[in-house]
């Protein structure tokens, strides 16, 4: 057997509820087939080494790092991304609250961070401090936007927990 | 070419046949950084995650047993607080979900947190061969040199077993307090029979164990001068260098301090009333 690199694998999965079929090649990763080969360019890439965030999105319910993620891995699983969150022009709670508090600069983080607060949420609606930081750690705004990031998330969790 | 298997049995029968040309891989928070950076461009891969019970924690005859695949995420919730505490200061829940014991094992970085813990547990780690079968090496001889272990091309990390109801500790030192990577971190276990485990990370080309500091404490016990003398003797079991997170000096002084504030720390717990 000659591995070769080129050649393709086929992947079903599941991206926002949408039964997906997907041809990538090995060493594709998710973030790239999602913003490349299927046009959802809401999940964001910057710094490609897991250190950002900006690339987190939902795996079978749990935050990833999607630029870490080959495609090809993901194969029977449930993809969900920014692009799924809001119903028709009703958006979710968190992107909501990100435009009342302001907790969108650039932008480019906000992705990613409403990803990674909603499964923070979704396990834990109401969190402590410490169980807020643990689960928020690992997305990095630059422009510094913290205080109105958290500000967001806390006003999410108070609706959330009601 | 991509395998991905759905059993243990097909995951070693493609690692045996195909050996290096296909790079296992599981969370990829190694692997697919390096291909990200260009450093890495594997022929094909051998995927775990699709291997059933490869992820999953057992416990019996009062050890854990562990899968390669169990991620950090999975370890953190264990009742074992170093190996807790360190899973749970590696990253962010977006790592911690993907990265694995396994992966942390065969990465063999001397800055990794899980196998600093695992040394302190003194865990054995089990490397499977499709027709050789499985051998179980003590995690302190897994280690050969700088990212250079056991494990052999054509074998698979099927397992490590650690005990459960150890006395353990950890103490990590980073630049920043969260998606950290160790200055210096120490881990010690002390086994029901009295005996220390003291192990660094980041101090040496490997994970390592400091029998020299082991080696007064297991003989005198946890009296201020034998902390005192464990903590210093820690140097000679050392060897940091100088990068770009911190100078050897820095390392060494530092390695000092967690030995002696971590035998205290179980010193303390051993006076506990048993829970």
């Amino acid at each position: 057997m000659t591995p070769e690199a080129d050649e393709m694998v086929a992947v079903e999965l599941a991206i926002n509820g949408k039964p997906t079929h997907l041809v990538v090649r090995p060493d594709e990763t998710l973030l790239f087939v999602l913003r490349d080969s299927i046009g959802l360019t809401g999940t964001k890439g910057a710094c490609l080494e897991g250190e950002c965030g900006s690339c987190t999105l939902l795996l079978n319910g749990a935050p990833v790092n999607s630029c870490l993620v080959l495609a090809a891995q993901v194969h029977g699983g449930r993809v969900e991304t920014i692009e799924g969150l809001a119903h028709g022009d009703k958006l979710h709670v968190l992107q909501r609250k990100f435009i009342e508090s302001g907790a969108a600069q650039c932008g480019y983080c906000t992705p990613g961070l409403i990803m990674a607060a909603k499964a923070l949420l979704d396990e834990t609606p109401n969190p402590d401090e410490e169980t807020f930081f643990r689960g928020m750690e690992g997305n990095i705004c630059r422009c510094t936007g913290y205080t109105s990031i958290c500000e967001a998330i806390r006003g999410a969790a108070r609706e959330w927990s009601r | 070419m991509f395998s991905q298997p759905t059993t243990l049995e097909e995951a070693l029968d493609v690692r045996a046949r195909c050996g290096p040309d296909l790079l296992p891989i599981a969370g990829g928070t190694d692997i697919v950084v390096a291909m990200n950076r260009g450093q890495l461009r594997p022929a094909g891969f051998l995927d775990l995650t699709h291997v059933r019970g490869l992820d999953a924690v057992r416990h019996e005859n009062g050890r854990y047993e562990c899968g390669g695949a169990a991620t950090h995420a999975t370890l953190s919730r264990l009742p074992v607080e170093a190996l807790a505490e360190a899973a749970l200061s590696v990253g962010g829940p977006a790592i911690r979900n993907r990265g694995t014991i396994g992966g942390n094992l065969v990465t063999a970085s001397p800055a990794g947190d899980g196998c600093v813990a695992l040394l302190a547990l003194d865990a054995d780690v089990e490397l499977a061969h499709a027709s050789r079968g499985r051998r179980v090496v003590p995690l302190r001889e897994y280690f050969l040199g700088y990212r250079k272990t056991a494990l052999l091309a054509d074998e698979l990390i099927t397992r490590v077993r650690f005990p459960k109801d150890w006395i353990t500790a950890w103490y990590k030192i980073g630049k920043r307090g969260s998606v950290n990577i160790s200055v210096v971190c120490c881990a010690i276990g002390r086994s029901p029979t009295g005996l220390f485990h003291i192990a660094l990370g980041s101090v040496a080309a490997t994970p390592i164990r400091a029998p020299h500091a082991e080696e007064i404490v297991n003989r005198d016990g946890l009296t201020d001068g034998a902390i005192a003398e464990a903590a210093d003797a820690v140097r000679r079991d050392i060897s940091p260098i100088d990068d770009h997170r911190a100078s050897a000096k820095y390392r060494a002084a530092m390695s000092v301090t967690l030995v002696a504030r971590l035998l205290r720390r179980i010193r303390d717990r051993v006076k506990e009333p048993a829970r």
